[in-house]
């Protein structure tokens, strides 16, 4: 059907205001990080700075050890990743393909662990950390990002298998594959815009936690990673907002690289089984 | 190359028996199919002959190895699936060489065993290609191809030919026949079409409600079907069965005395088939009035009403209905409604015992 001209016209203004609401705060940290404080505090604020600082992003990363930080962050990101991928890989093809007694309870009562605010869970896992020698290492991120993940990616990924035909698989045991030979041979090489869609969800999640970084590590400086690093920029009287959001754009920069390069897996990942 | 033995294999899901004491012994190169409706356990019967599906009973043996306990990989076979199941991120070329990846056969043997396979079926030029870049029918080919590279024992066919149309269907049907009489590798395949049944088979099974019903060759399951559901099945149209009394030898059948010396004395099922009754007077002839005359350009499905002779509402094909149908061949204009003489030869009369809705010979 053709679209009127006033129908374009209202279906492109909306895509452009929701755009802009969306990149908005994007443009701001990036703005305020080029901007110097005088102008950060100017009423009304302009939104072009009159002589760029670009030099705020070496200051940064000269003087607060964000390579630290962001490497830290990496390390528990990717630890993250590869902890909840293994389990929940083998716990979604489990739960798609295996119909044992009580699976699919056991399965929706794993997803409880979703319903429930990591604030509420960061006080037993506090406990659990300190008895097991583990606060103050980055493996308690990992494991503690991984409560979280594990669940949604074991139903996300389930899902997705479930829109692999098992005839797949049985192709491939007859071709002398075990079933485990099987998953990875086949099954694992096609479900791969699934897996680039959850590992992205659970490098973000991590890579974005601040509330179990805080508790957990606050008291091992080498440990910090980037999202509790940048807090710690605040001052108790001066704030140098500029020199926060300089940092700020470090710690997106990654996510926006990762973004960029699973593009393409990404939208055939989210998009997999509404075509059956 | 093998036969195949399956002795008294079942399968139970729970409380649900789905295959009931299954056993047929399969000679070496034979092609035998196993057809019938939906749900009638013929490819739980293929799941469990490949490994894939464990049987709740019954032994299993490929050649002179039991295979029952054997992991699908070991059985020594090889299978072509409905939606052929071609792996979507490997090449033509790695599709069909897999399984003999898998068998750590060297890499130049692979290469050459594969063109073979390829040039065989006619898919060389496509062996660098994947497989959402084929067409339907270039797909069947690189699964038959995976299928006979390996040389196996025996291949396991799973309704090969139910996603391509009709015309291809018809044209692959044709090669597959072709293929197992040039390579005579044992073959089980499963259809629910009964022409693929008739036109590849050596023997057909022909399978109900997890029951075998009859094992037969084409021809004998199309003029000696054993019970009321073979003969219903094979043949298209399929037979014309009606309600009669058999007494000394003589039927009723609509006014005439038909000789049926066969039948026992009460109730029995008569059927006979549409191609059988032939336009005008002959040995046994009758008039109706056609209800539906439907015209297929050489020959003409003419309908018409059973009367007395319709059959009890359980013992009816619920698609035909309670009519009858004659196909007539290189026929003028038959119009409904009027008055229509047809005949047919009492020998040609299939009868069924009404109880037990076997054959009565």
């Amino acid at each position: 059907m053709k679209r009127t001209p006033l129908q374009s016209l209202l279906l492109y203004g909306g895509v452009i205001l929701v755009c802009a609401l969306l990149l908005f705060p994007i443009y701001w940290l990036f703005v305020t990080a080029i901007s110097t404080l005088s102008e950060i505090r100017s009423l009304p604020p302009s939104f072009w700075p009159a002589d760029p600082q670009w030099e705020t992003f070496a200051k940064v990363a000269e003087e607060r050890p964000m390579l630290l930080w962001l490497w830290n962050s990496t390390l528990v990101a990717v630890g993250s990743v590869a902890l909840s991928m293994s389990v929940s890989v083998l716990a979604g093809y489990s739960l798609s393909r295996f119909s044992v007694k009580g699976a699919r309870p056991l399965g929706l009562f794993i997803l409880t662990a979703k319903m429930l605010p990591a604030t509420l869970l960061v006080i037993p896992l506090f406990g659990i950390f300190r008895s097991v020698g583990l606060i103050g290492s980055l493996w308690s991120l990992v494991l503690a990002h991984s409560t979280l993940i594990i669940p949604f990616t074991t139903w996300m990924l389930k899902g997705y298998f479930d829109t692999i035909p098992r005839e797949l698989e049985q192709a491939a045991m007859v071709d002398g594959c075990s079933p485990l030979g099987a998953l990875f041979r086949v099954v694992l090489p096609v479900a791969t815009p699934g897996l680039a869609a959850t590992s992205l969800y659970a490098f973000v999640l991590s890579w974005a936690d601040y509330a179990y970084a805080r508790t957990f590590l606050i008291n091992a400086q080498n440990s910090w990673t980037a999202n509790l690093g940048i807090t710690t920029m605040k001052g108790e009287y001066v704030t140098d907002w500029n020199e926060i959001s300089a940092a700020a754009v470090f710690v997106a920069l990654p996510i926006l690289a990762i973004y960029l390069f699973l593009e393409r897996y990404l939208v055939g990942g989210l998009t997999a089984g509404a075509e059956k | 190359m093998a036969g195949i033995s399956i002795q008294n294999v079942h399968k139970n899901y729970g409380a649900l028996n789905v295959l009931k004491e299954f056993s047929l012994e399969i000679a070496d190169g034979e092609f035998i199919v196993l057809v019938g409706p939906s749900g009638c356990g013929k490819s739980t019967m293929l799941k469990i002959l490949a490994g894939l599906e464990p049987a709740s009973g019954g032994r299993i043996r490929i050649g002179d190895r039991e295979v029952t306990d054997l992991a699908p990989g070991d059985r020594d076979i090889a299978m072509v699936f409905q939606n052929y199941a071609l792996y979507p991120h490997l090449t033509v070329a790695q599709n069909i060489g897999f399984g003999l990846k898998m068998r750590s056969t060297p890499k130049t043997e692979i290469e050459q065993r594969v063109l073979a396979a390829a040039k065989m079926l006619g898919v060389e030029h496509l062996l660098d290609r994947r497989p959402k870049q084929l067409s339907g029918g270039q797909r069947q080919r690189v699964a038959l191809g995976r299928a006979i590279v390996r040389e196996p024992s025996a291949f396991l066919m799973d309704e090969p030919l139910s996603n391509l149309d009709a015309k291809l269907r018809v044209h692959t049907r044709a090669e597959i026949s072709a293929l197992h009489k040039r390579i005579g590798v044992t073959t089980v395949y499963v259809t629910h079409d009964q022409i693929e049944a008739m036109t590849m088979a050596n023997r057909v099974v022909i399978m109900r409600d997890g029951v075998i019903q009859q094992i037969a060759d084409p021809d004998t399951l199309f003029n000696k079907p054993a019970n009321l559901f073979v003969a219903g099945f094979i043949g298209s149209p399929g037979m014309n069965f009606m309600r009669a009394n058999a007494e000394a030898g003589m039927i009723s059948l609509f006014g005439q005395r038909v000789p049926v010396p066969a039948a026992p004395p009460g109730d029995v099922i008569v059927g006979i088939r549409p191609e059988h009754l032939a336009l005008g007077a002959g040995k046994a002839s009758f008039t109706v009035k056609p209800t539906l005359v439907e015209g297929l350009g050489s020959e003409k499905y003419v309908y018409f009403d059973p009367g007395e002779h319709a059959l009890a509402d359980s013992l009816r094909d619920e698609q035909r209905g309670k009519g009858l149908i004659a196909r007539l061949a290189h026929v003028g204009p038959v119009a409904e409604g009027e008055d229509l003489t047809f005949s047919f030869d009492p020998a040609e009369l299939h009868l069924f015992d009404a109880m037990t809705e076997k054959a009565i010979n």
